[in-house]
Order: structure tokens, then sequence, then C-alpha cells
């Protein structure tokens, strides 16, 4: 399975909310991560991280001994983890506090599991892309740190722009892609007119990835909005469900 | 602030009238008294008149003289003493017996001419010639004045009508410059006052100087004001409790909601629960979302009320934006009986607005999630991105239930739900629209409720 080597990353949860952290970690287990570790104060927490540095650690940035904001700061100091703030304090300053000090996610309580777990797995492939050499996709493969297409035994090179469009459809598989963020993500911030260059760029893809190009079963458009990437394991998923 | 020189003008208006009138009366009156005080020499009472009536009643019998018994008894009841002065030798020749030491016996002609205009000793004199000499009466000291050297140009006195003129004009530009300078003090020191009274409906603070003509007045006003702003900051201290009290609630419920919906999620995907403790399971989990909302909105709402929630405004695209929200419903997998059509123009890629852009996306999220909410048979959901010339529109229509006029009119002129005391309204149709109401009006733009031609509600905002 794809997500396989995640589900294997360590997962540090911190909250002084005993129930509550009870809670997620069987969530977090039920999603098939088996290293879920907790803590439910600073002084805990801190030396969990030194017995066990986590891959992900998801705070909360009311605790009872210290701010989880300043936690953050000196944790990320003494290893480099993706942090994601989950926390009943929804205001925008603290939001914007919490991102600035180079949070990766900032998730406001009450919160859907569902999306707690998309946002953990975005934040894991991103910051561990590099164990993720291949995606399956219907009729090919994808090979991101070769940036090449696997089909029928050819090698195809993928363009700079190709792979970026192809990236960020991919961390967000199974759901739609505005055109907007896709346009962002190749031609940077406030991109206009580039609608047409997109659609350009998505039938090069599409050549390369589908069987017939015109009858597109992986890289889908949703008409008006965006497209969305389907790989096996979303098929699988979208069946199952 | 015209009032005050419209003042000005009708005071100098009637400045100049009390000038002019009140020449008039100084005129009349005066020459009415010199008229009636002169010492003309038509009037009987005149001492020239009565030096003279002395002479002729002044009768030589050998060579004595005697005075007539009248003229006698007058003379000395009024303490008027009187000589004949001989008209060849210059000599007194009769006197009345009153007649005081220091009065000299003998003239020359000058004593004559300056006793005809002038005084002997200061005794004013007054003459009357008789057929020996002349007579002088010599009145009491200081009873008349005698204008000694009346002597003026004839130029002058021809000239009178113009000078006094001149000199009346002289005043009147007098009175001007005084007036004016009185009244720029004083509408110096009136100004503020007009001004703070003014400034009082917007509640902005005043305190003026408490000196001055109108000190009382500025004493009184400052203390309004100060009442104004006592009870305004109670006021804002009672909103600012009251919204806190709201956030405080919204966020103690946040960690038990949390719990409520991931354990309810989890036993929704349970294999080994009946599909029937399922079905319940999933109405929980919808139940539990919709108080998530309610309170991420009470909390929003109550804020944008007061004011408290500062807009993080920079450039944002609707067309991105509303197409985020719209794709953000489908990726988290709304319901099949719900769907959601992008009707907006595939040649609009941007629609620019000034805007906050988090508070932007929840009201077109509300007004989604609105139609859903409303509709549990499930709808289609039209939502469209439009540019009209400076302004860009947003609409989101369903082919739902909708709502009656009534619904429409009660909820296109309700004020506020803190403020509506119907409760069931507002609570089935509700805080989700009033908040985009809140959100569109703090960015200035306009929300419109209508009727969709869809078949259910039509929801249009403006946004500038």
């Amino acid at each position: 399975m794809k997500n396989d080597y995640i589900k294997k990353k360590t997962i540090l949860l911190v909250d002084d909310e005993p129930e509550l952290l009870k809670m997620v970690a069987s969530i977090l287990e039920e999603e098939g991560f088996e290293k879920v570790f907790t803590a439910d104060t600073a002084e805990h927490t801190r030396a969990l991280v030194k017995e066990i540095p986590p891959d992900l650690a998801i705070l909360d940035v009311m605790l009872p001994d210290e701010d989880g904001f300043s936690l953050m700061e000196e944790l990320k100091k003494e290893a480099d983890f993706p942090v994601i703030f989950l926390t009943a304090r929804g205001e925008d300053e603290d939001k914007l506090a919490g991102l600035g000090l180079g949070a990766d996610d900032y998730i406001v309580k009450p919160f859907l599991p569902k999306e707690l777990i998309f946002r953990m797995i975005a934040i894991l492939r991103r910051t561990y892309k590099k164990e993720t050499p291949y995606v399956n996709l219907k009729n090919c493969q994808i090979d991101f740190e070769r940036a090449e297409v696997l089909n029928d035994e050819k090698h195809l090179r993928l363009t700079a722009k190709e792979y970026a469009l192809l990236y960020t459809l991919y961390r967000n598989a199974g759901r739609i892609v505005t055109i907007d963020a896709l346009c962002e993500a190749v031609w940077g911030q406030n991109p206009f007119g580039y609608e047409n260059s997109l659609m350009a760029h998505i039938r090069r893809i599409r050549q390369k990835i589908e069987k017939d190009p015109s009858n597109p079963e992986s890289l889908i458009t949703i008409k008006g909005l965006g497209y969305k990437l389907m790989t096996k394991e979303e098929e699988r998923d979208e069946k199952r469900s | 602030m015209k009032s005050v020189p419209k003042l000005i003008a009708r005071f100098i208006g009637i400045l100049l009238l009390s000038v002019i009138l009140l020449a008039i009366i100084n005129i009349a009156l005066l020459g009415l008294i010199l008229f009636k005080q002169f010492p003309d020499s038509s009037n009987s009472d005149s001492p020239y008149q009565y030096a003279q009536t002395v002479a002729d009643n002044l009768t030589k019998t050998g060579d004595s003289f005697s005075l007539d018994v009248n003229d006698s008894t007058t003379l000395k009841k009024e303490n008027i003493w009187a000589v004949l002065i001989d008209e060849n030798s210059k000599q007194v020749i009769w006197h009345t017996e009153n007649l005081p030491n220091n009065v000299p016996n003998s003239y020359t002609l000058s004593d004559i001419s300056s006793l005809t205009s002038g005084y002997i000793e200061g005794y004013p004199t007054y003459t009357g010639s008789s057929n020996d000499g002349l007579v002088v009466l010599g009145y009491p000291k200081k009873s008349y004045w005698k204008h000694t050297t009346p002597t003026w140009k004839y130029k002058f006195i021809a000239n009178l009508p113009q000078i006094f003129m001149i000199a009346l004009s002289i005043n009147v530009i007098l009175i001007l410059f005084i007036y004016l300078w009185f009244t720029g003090k004083l509408t110096r020191s009136v100004n503020p006052i007009v001004q703070s009274i003014k400034d009082l409906p917007k509640s902005k603070r005043v305190k003026l100087n408490e000196k001055g003509a109108l000190s009382e007045i500025a004493v009184n006003i400052n203390q309004t004001s100060r009442i104004l702003q006592d009870q305004e900051k109670e006021l804002k201290k009672k909103e600012v409790a009251r919204a806190d009290w709201i956030a405080g609630i919204s966020h103690d419920i946040r960690t038990p909601l949390s719990m409520v919906l991931g354990y309810t999620s989890q036993l929704e995907n349970s294999q080994t629960l009946s599909t029937e403790n399922k079905q319940k399971t999933k109405v929980i989990l919808r139940q539990s979302e919709k108080i998530r909302n309610l309170v991420d909105d009470l909390n929003l709402s109550s804020k944008l009320e007061y004011s408290m929630q500062p807009l993080n405004t920079t450039q944002v695209n609707m067309v991105a934006l509303v197409r985020q929200v719209v794709v953000d419903f489908m990726n988290n997998d709304i319901e099949d009986k719900y769907a959601i059509e992008w009707l907006t123009e595939e040649s609009l890629s941007s629609c620019m607005v000034y805007a906050d852009k988090d508070l932007l996306k929840r009201a077109i999220t509300n007004l989604i999630q609105n139609s859903i909410n409303h509709n549990p048979e499930g709808c289609t959901i039209y939502v469209t991105v439009q540019q009209q010339s400076e302004q860009c529109v947003i609409q989101v229509e369903d082919n739902g239930v909708g709502i009656t006029d009534a619904q429409l009119e009660k909820l296109n002129h309700s004020p506020h739900y803190m403020i509506s005391r119907d409760s069931g309204l507002e609570q089935r149709h509700g805080l989700g629209l009033l908040i985009v109401k809140q959100i569109v009006e703090s960015h200035n733009g306009k929300m419109t409720l209508g009727h969709s031609h869809y078949g259910g509600l039509s929801v249009c905002i403006n946004l500038p």
C-alpha cells in the first residue's frame, strides 16, 4: 500500500485533556498508525521527545505548565519535525501566530477525524517525500524522484511544469484541486489568464499517463472547477465506501 | 457652520439701525434742550433783555436816580447788583446797595468793552443803555456762562452739515470695527461650542475650555459629553462582556464537541455496528456538526456585531475563492443527494476585491451549507461569480424548498439575531445567513435574498 511507510511514522500527541488524547490516539490507530505516543504536559513532552524523536507532533496550544507556541519553538530547535496545532483557540490572531512560528498546520477544535487524518498525511507526505518513489495509477506509474512516467515499459520524462502539476494533484490525490490552486503551483502567486496554458499542460500529461487521453481515467476533469488525480489506492477507497 | 455668519450679519443690521436712530434722537434731544436753555435775546428772562429793562426803568430826578420798586426787589431777591456808568466821565454815578466792594468805580473804554462780552471780577455782566449812560447788571458768580470769544471761520459754519455727516460716518465705522472685533472674539468662543454640539451626537469626546464669556455653556456641554462617554463606555463594557462570554462558551464547548465528533466518526465506520445503529450514529454526527457550525457562527457573529473582529484585508480573487469553497464541499464528500453546479463563465478567471479572505470564505461556505441544511431531501446548488462593472457579484441558488415571502421579508429586514425576539425563524433559517449578511456588510457590500428561478432560495452578494 502506498501509505504504508507513512503509517510507520512516529506520531506524538500533546493535549492536557486525557480523554481527548485517548480519542485521537484511537482514531490514529484505527487509521493504521502504529507508533502513537501521548503526553499531557510540556515537561512530559520534552522528556518523551528526547527518548523517542517523533516524525510529527500534534500540539495543543494551552498546556497546564507552558504555552504550546513556546514549546514548539523549543522542540523545533532540537529536532526538525512537522508540527500541527490542534486547539480550541480559534481566533485568527492565534492561527497567524501559530503558523507564523513555523507550525505546519493549525486545526481548530472541534474537528472531524477525517480532516485531521487528511492533513496529517498531507504533511507527512510532503515532509518525507523521498520515500515515495512510485505512485501507481490505473495505466502507469509515476516516479516522482526521477520525474518520469512508466507507461508500458516506456520511460516518459516529465517537464518541470508537468511535474509540478502532477505532484500537486498527487498530494491531494482523490480530491479536487481547483484551477487556481494548480496555476498557483506552477506559475506562482496571483496567476491570471493561464487557464489555457493549464489545459494544454493537462492534455500533455494525459498523453503520458492515460491509455486514451480523450477518455481520462486517472486525471479527471471537474468542469469549471478543477482536476482530480485518482491513484489506485484512491480508487480502492472509493469502491469500499 | 452657516449659522454663525448669518447671525453676525443680522447683528450688524440691527446695530447700524440703532446707531442711526440714536444719532437722530440725540440730535433732536440736544436741539430741544438748547432751544429751551439758550439765552435768547427775545426771551424776557434773558439777562440781556433784563439789563435793558432795568436801564429803561431807571429814572433821573435831579441829580439822583431811582429804580422802579418792582425791579429793585427783583434785583435784591436774585442777588443781582447794578451800576450806572456815566456817559462821559466813565464814573459810576449810581449803584444798588448790594454792590460788592471789589467792583471798580471808574472804567476805561476797554474795561467796558470786556465787561459787555464778559465778566467783572467773576460776575457775569449784562448791559443796557439809558440816556445818562450804561446800566451794568452783575449776576451772581457762576449763575451764567458767557462765551467770550465766539469766533469761527465762515467756511466751517457753511460746511457744518458735511462735517457732521463725516463725523457720523466715522462714528459708524468705529462702532462697526468695535463690534466686529468683539463678535470676532465672541464667535471664536462660540465656534468651539457649536462644533462640540455637533460632535456630541457622533459620540466624540468633547473637552471645551471652561473660560470666557460662555463658560457656563461650555461647562454644561463638557458635562453632557462626559455623561455620554461614560454611558457609552458602560455600554461597550457590557457588550464586550457579552462577546467575551460567548467567546468563552464557544471555547469551552470545543473540546467536548471534538470528542463527540471523533467517537461518532469512528462508530460510523465501525464494522460491527448494525445498520440501524449506524444510521443513528450518522444522525448524531450530522447534528454534532451542526452544533460545531453554530458555535463558530455564534462567536464570529458576536464579534462582528461588536466590531471586535479585525478585518485582515488583502487582494482576493473571488473566482478562486468561491471555486475553492465549492471544491472543498465536493472533497468533503457531500451526500449524493446534493449537487453543486458551477455556472461561472469560463472566461472569467479573476474578479478582484479587497477583502478578508477567511471571512468571505466563511460567508460563501455558510451560503452553500445553508442550502444543504434546509433541504434535507436534497437539492442542486447553483453557484455563479460575475463581474459587474466595479462590483463582484456572487450568486448562490438552489432548487429546494425556498422560503416564503414572509420569511424573506423578515430575513431582509431583521436587524440582528440578538435583538430579534422571535426565536423560531432565526433558529431555523438563520444564523448562517445573518452572519453572511454581517460579513458582507462589514465589507461594505450588499446581500440580497430572493426566490431563485430554479425554485428555491437565491442569495446574491455584491462586493465593491
